[in-house]
């Protein structure tokens, strides 16, 4: 069982505790065959270039939203006494809390643009076609949790600009016929919007749509590993 | 391609040490750079009570009517007083020693109950019962006309 020397792609291990956790491992899961086979023998098609990348700075992009979004949560409050206080405390008197919030809001803009990057590279090259469409429907999905992630986050700060895009944005689908009124009235959770909104639109904001949104990447994710990655035009 | 003339390759020659050596510096730093931002946001901002301030506290004699116990807070914890009968003005510390619930005050048994474990206190801050390995810290008490006067000890 003792092997001197542990070969992990390029790299070469020595330190005898470092090998004993790894054979450990090894041992009851397998992990060599999925690092070795996933990651350093994974073979990169020779095409994919800059344009490629945008998906994965996308995830990137996601990850670091949820990962901020969480270190938010430990100082905002969701109430439309504190919200707006306590968002301007993240900014102006937590340390580093303007890098927080700043992260975050941006990051959901740039997720955005870089989706957008990533469909039009997709659609440029001809990717959506047979045997992806299906892949192009779970990612036009991902678009629209996006947006949605965005549209519920944006109320939270509680702001003039907050309150006001609400009210825009549901009113909005007031329009459709017949069922448009009811859509307005389940989304503001009343006639108005007020703190039934804030917390609807806060539990659907880091909760609903995240969890949601991680399963529709990982669904993109497997069939993306299913399918390979598509040949060059 | 062979895994020996990869430059990436961490073996015993100089190279290798030296990327070694970049690789450790430039991770820790930037480690370092993410771990420092973490810290400081996550630390509470609160200052703690230090109690500085005033180290007694002033309670209107009226507002603790024989055999009751008024809870207040003094020096930033909470404190009771309790008049058990015309004589006697106690002030002490109602957080139990065991895992520092507040105690409640019955008033029949004229006793202090513990609500979380079932510790019982007499009046003085002794332990009648229950799991608490210590008594209740006490304060001293004086009366000035119409006021009890509490004080650390």
């Amino acid at each position: 069982m003792d092997i001197e020397t542990l070969h992990l792609g390029p790299f070469k291990i020595k330190n005898k505790i470092a090998i004993r956790l790894f054979s450990a491992l090894d041992d009851r899961l397998g992990v060599k065959e999925i690092v070795d086979d996933e990651v350093f023998e994974k073979i990169v098609p020779a095409h994919l270039g800059f344009w490629s990348c945008f998906g994965g700075i996308s995830f990137f992009l996601f990850i670091s939203q949820a990962l901020t979004g969480m270190l938010l949560m430990v100082y905002y409050q969701p109430t439309i006494e504190e919200a707006h206080a306590t968002v301007a405390m993240i900014m102006n008197e937590v340390p580093f809390g303007w890098l927080v919030r700043g992260s975050h809001s941006w990051g959901s803009n740039l997720m955005l643009v870089t989706i957008m990057i990533h469909m039009v590279k997709i659609y440029v090259s001809g990717i959506y076609k047979p045997p992806r469409e299906l892949n192009w429907v779970v990612g036009v999905t991902l678009l629209l949790l996006t947006m949605g992630l965005s549209f519920t986050g944006y109320l939270l700060p509680w702001t003039q600009l907050a309150y006001w895009a609400t009210v825009v944005g549901t009113e909005t689908p007031a329009a459709l016929p017949y069922v448009g009124e009811y859509i307005r009235y389940a989304m503001r959770g009343g006639e108005e919007i007020g703190q039934v909104t804030l917390t609807r639109f806060f539990a659907i904001h880091v909760m609903l749509l995240p969890v949601i949104t991680a399963s529709v990447i990982g669904l993109h994710l497997v069939q993306i590993r299913r399918q390979g990655i598509a040949g060059p035009m | 391609m062979t895994n020996e003339t990869s430059a990436a390759t961490p073996n015993n020659t100089r190279r290798g040490f030296f990327l070694t050596l970049l690789l450790s510096f430039f991770g820790s730093v930037s480690a370092l750079g993410f771990a420092y931002p973490l810290g400081m946001y996550l630390w509470p901002r609160e200052r703690r009570v230090k109690g500085t301030g005033a180290r007694s506290m002033k309670i209107p004699l009226s507002d603790v009517p024989i055999g009751e116990a008024r809870f207040v807070r003094f020096l930033g914890k909470p404190a009771v007083v309790v008049r058990p009968n015309e004589q006697q003005t106690i002030a002490l510390s109602p957080v139990c020693t065991h895992l520092g619930c507040v105690v409640k005050w019955k008033e029949k048994e004229k006793e202090f109950l513990c609500p979380c474990h079932g510790g019982r206190f007499d009046v003085k801050g002794a332990v009648l019962g229950g799991p608490p390995p210590s008594p209740l810290p006490i304060f001293t008490t004086s009366l000035e006309a119409d006021y009890v006067v509490i004080k650390e000890v």
